[in-house]
């Protein structure tokens, strides 16, 4: 694939990743903790790590967060939190497709990456507000998270289908 | 569909998951019986300190900063009433009434907590 194309289908994932954010944004989740939502733009994050690898998938969820930091406000808090969560689940999946396809399924990736994604949150909230106390939501987000992340592994694995037979990426 | 490595990842999941509402149940069942003490802290220093169970008419605190939060108490219970965040987190985690209950306001760096404070008299003297 040549240079022009590539950086032109990663800007096209970055749209997509961050329209997917604004959607999630609008949809109200009932929940008795803060922290809770769908992670649909991890659907991105992990087609981009198939097509393309960790490199390019870290630029990706780096430019959606400053992207969506400037577009959705909260300064720097809220970029530094999105990203901690973005990068960490971003190195476990990739880490884990890498190892093998024939070990992990895109659904097990997907759950794996939506955990990763909890604790790194959690961490840099703990460490910014100097209290371990933040942890207490960490049991809902977690279950909730490994919920959403088999949904999103398997939305991951049907738009993998259907991009191969685009052909786009050849 | 479901590999082989997938049953690792799940395993690491559930312990995960397990692991987190035990430490959690801990942490909210010691010190039971304990007055309950609402914490307002902002930028890592505690502003305000108020024994929820003891309020009788509600009062609103304001919180100003980057960006302002008002937080109601009432007996028994607090929480963000309004800020003019935007991603307004803190606002929809409603109301706290338990030890260990907490609200963050990240991009204010504001967070509530409910602590528990041990009714055991500490020294008594005649």
């Amino acid at each position: 694939m040549n240079k022009v194309k590539k950086t032109i289908l990663l800007g096209v994932f970055v749209s997509q990743a961050l329209i997917l954010s604004i959607i999630e944004s609008w949809i109200p989740i009932p929940a008795p903790v803060p922290g809770v939502k769908l992670g649909l733009a991890n659907i991105i994050t992990i087609i981009t790590i198939m097509f393309f690898g960790f490199r390019e998938a870290i630029s990706v969820v780096f430019v959606r967060c400053v992207l969506s930091s400037i577009f959705g406000g909260g300064g720097w808090m809220l970029f530094l939190f999105s990203i901690s969560g973005g990068v960490l689940s971003t190195v476990v999946m990739s880490v884990l497709y890498k190892s093998g396809r024939n070990k992990f399924s895109i659904t097990g990736i997907s759950i794996a990456g939506a955990i990763a994604h909890n604790i790194g949150q959690i961490l840099v909230a703990a460490f910014f507000m100097k209290d371990l106390a933040v942890a207490v939501v960490l049991p809902v987000l977690l279950v909730s998270g490994s919920i959403m992340g088999f949904f999103v592994g398997l939305v991951s694995g049907f738009l993998e289908g259907a991009l191969r037979r685009t052909r786009i990426f050849d | 569909m479901l590999k082989k490595g997938d049953l690792i990842i799940l395993g690491f999941a559930i312990i995960l998951i397990a692991a987190s509402f035990i430490g959690v149940s801990i942490y909210k069942s010691s010190g039971e019986n304990a007055r309950k003490i609402a914490v307002i802290i902002k930028d890592n220093q505690e502003i305000k300190r108020i024994d929820i169970d003891a309020v009788s008419e509600p009062m609103e605190i304001t919180v100003l900063g980057e960006y302002n939060d008002i937080v109601l108490v009432e007996k028994g219970r607090i929480r963000f009433k309004e800020a003019d965040c935007p991603d307004k987190v803190c606002v929809n985690t409603g109301w706290l009434t338990e030890k260990g209950d907490m609200a963050v306001c990240l991009p204010n760096k504001t967070m509530i907590k409910i602590e528990g404070q041990s009714d055991d008299v500490d020294i008594v003297t005649y």
